[in-house]
């Protein structure tokens, strides 16, 4: 009786795990994928991931009418050989192969390392460094070692260890996100372009045309609008791991100075040593993990010290100082949560109105930024319509403007009609702007309202762009004189 | 450990670093900062054949919850206050890297070290010039201080 309920009990396990590892057979190996062609269609298919190129050719010749051997799969800017399983391509959901038919049927050398997917040939190592020309020569011998040892270890263990990390800011997911690195003809944008080499580190892959390649799209069109004068160029571009594809503009933007701590380096500011890392773009490698780094852009954009940089915009550079470290991707600062990065934004704004001499509407609460001809003293808002004077910010007057003291009066006397209009439905601006001129005085240099808050006469504008020292009392710029004479007034 | 803030990490961090191999002429006590990681009291000694050899002096190092985004406030405490052209009678202390030159990367350590090495390279023992008038005047914190650096050298 006994056996007979033990055996009966096992075939319930079994059936049960059957049903178990059957389900999970159905959730885990389709893999929906497109195939587009050269013709310009689109086939859907659905596969198993661990099908081999080979397979997919298979596939796609019948559905096509054309004859396995006539195809190229072209992935990433790669011809995926025969032998590559899927699976080793990082290819998501709805990800997009293309087949191109070959004219005449070359054979080829199946076994080079040009016919595997490029997330197999790159490693992080290769894109851990900022000074990336003098040492990838070295890097490249490097990976011919690991290579070698590599595949000697277990196959498993080398696809996990060797997988590049690339990490994105995905518009779609709203987050910073990891991400994969895809290749199109910088021509006809076409996913069907092959590279004639792969990318050694992060300057191949962000700035245009440092890599050749063929257009397998259409190669005589690419070649004949280009008549010659250059090469064909690849372009490289990221996607977001985690969701799934929405198609071939779905793009998201590489955050190239984060990146796996591969040479486990501090923290610079909580000395701790974390997986994932901000490296600065200095020759010290300087890193913060990546809660500092938000911390440090806190700090830095409440006390207004970005710098407004000609090329890059409105960036941060190494906390120590080094020279020419400034964070040239300004979506790093995406890390920011949306409240500060809309701030950040702001202020990226204010200051390039101010650095391009323009002006920002001195209503509290406006701020709209005006650029007006310099000689035009007059400077009226198109946002509040409040209209004031260039020299002194104070409502618009004609003569001379009244010499900036605390004088409440002075303010009043001079305040137009479409300024009272403005103000009359609102005490609580009112209240506020006439708090900032009381407990004010403005930067000479930049007009910038300052508080001073204790300490010493001595003013610095806190202003980023404008650093100009002033002192509280003489409202002119800083001098001994005024340290003799009246340092702590 | 994880559950502490970033600027409690660092300073746990830089405390025990302190403990384990403290500098020449730096030491403090480590159970009275265990209790207020954020206010440290740290001893100097003059280091030898220089003006200060046989002096001790105390060091108040005051920190906020951005440390080390911003810089700590680091002043002579106690009954003696080093006589330095750099140093205030009232303890404060006129050097670059504690307010305009502070960055995330220096420490406790190195505040101290620059600070030994400042006594160190005094070739007279004065009061800045201006020590009576500043006293009188300014604020409590040396930070409300914008100093001008003109002379690296003392």
């Amino acid at each position: 009786m006994l056996r007979y309920i033990l055996s009966f009990l096992r075939i319930i396990a079994t059936k049960m795990l059957q049903l178990l590892s059957s389900r999970k057979h159905l959730i885990e190996n389709v893999l929906r994928i497109y195939i587009k062609t050269t013709s310009g269609s689109t086939l859907s298919i659905e596969i198993d991931p661990k099908y081999d190129i080979k397979q997919i050719k298979n596939l796609v010749a019948s559905k096509i009418g054309a004859q396995p051997e006539e195809l190229k799969i072209i992935f990433a800017g790669k011809e995926l050989g025969d032998n590559i399983i899927i699976e080793e391509c990082d290819l998501g959901q709805q990800s997009i192969l293309h087949a191109v038919k070959i004219k005449r049927n070359v054979p080829t050398d199946q076994s080079s390392s040009k016919m595997k997917p490029l997330c197999e040939i790159l490693d992080d190592e290769m894109f851990s460094s900022n000074i990336t020309n003098s040492r990838s020569n070295s890097f490249s011998t490097d990976n011919e070692v690991i290579n070698i040892s590599n595949s000697v270890m277990l196959e498993n263990s080398t696809i996990r260890s060797k997988k590049i990390h690339f990490y994105v800011y995905c518009p779609t997911c709203k987050d910073l996100k990891q991400g994969k690195l895809r290749v199109r003809c910088h021509f006809c944008k076409s996913g069907a372009f092959t590279v004639h080499a792969d990318p050694q580190n992060w300057i191949h892959v962000l700035e245009p045309k440092q890599i050749t390649g063929t257009c397998e799209n259409n190669p005589e069109l690419c070649k004949d609008i280009l008549q010659n004068k250059e090469p064909t160029f690849a372009e490289f571009y990221f996607k977001c791991s985690e969701h799934i594809s929405l198609g071939e503009t779905d793009q998201a933007v590489p955050l190239d100075l984060i990146r796996p701590n591969l040479k486990q380096i501090q923290c610079m500011a909580c000395l701790d040593t974390s997986d994932t890392i901000f490296a600065f773009p200095c020759p010290d490698d300087h890193v913060m993990c990546l809660d500092c780094f938000k911390q440090y852009c806190l700090t830095k954009l409440t006390e207004r010290q970005f710098w407004q940089h000609p090329e890059y915009g409105y960036t941060l550079a190494c906390p120590t100082g080094c020279p020419d470290s400034f964070i040239k991707e300004i979506h790093h600062f995406r890390l920011l949560d949306d409240e500060n990065y809309n701030r950040y934004h702001h202020f990226a704004a204010e200051e390039f109105v101010l650095q391009s001499n323009g002006l920002l509407c001195p209503q509290p609460g406006c701020g709209m930024g005006i650029l007006a001809e310099p000689e035009c003293t007059r400077i009226s808002c198109q946002n509040c319509k409040y209209v004031f004077c260039r020299h002194c910010r104070q409502g618009f007057h004609i003569g001379e403007c009244d010499v900036v003291e605390n004088n409440d009066t002075a303010g009043q006397n001079f305040s137009c009609e479409s300024d009272m209009n403005y103000n009359n439905g609102n005490s609580g601006e009112l209240a506020s702007r006439t708090t900032i001129k009381i407990m004010t005085k403005p930067c000479p240099s930049c007009k910038t309202p300052t508080e001073r808050d204790g300490g010493c006469m001595h003013m610095i504008c806190t202003r980023a762009g404008c650093k100009f020292h002033w002192c509280w009392v003489c409202q002119t710029e800083w001098t001994t004189e005024c340290m003799g004479d009246h340092w702590f007034g | 450990m994880t559950e502490r803030s970033p600027s409690k990490r660092r300073l746990h961090r830089e405390l025990l670093s302190l403990i384990k191999e403290p500098p020449p002429g730096v030491s403090l006590d480590a159970e009275q900062i265990e209790q207020n990681l954020f206010l440290w009291t740290i001893h100097l000694e003059g280091a030898e054949r220089t003006l200060y050899e046989g002096e001790s002096f105390q060091l108040q190092f005051k920190f906020s919850d951005n440390y080390p985004f911003d810089s700590p406030e680091v002043i002579f405490t106690g009954e003696h206050i080093p006589i330095h052209p750099h140093v205030y009678s009232n303890g404060h202390i006129c050097l670059s890297i504690l307010t305009d030159d502070w960055s995330p990367a220096l420490s406790v350590q190195s505040v101290c070290l620059s600070i030994v090495s400042m006594l160190s390279s005094c070739k007279e023992k004065q009061r800045p010039p201006d020590n009576a008038f500043y006293v009188k005047t300014c604020n409590k914190n040396p930070k409300k201080t914008k100093w001008w650096y003109h002379d690296d050298s003392v």
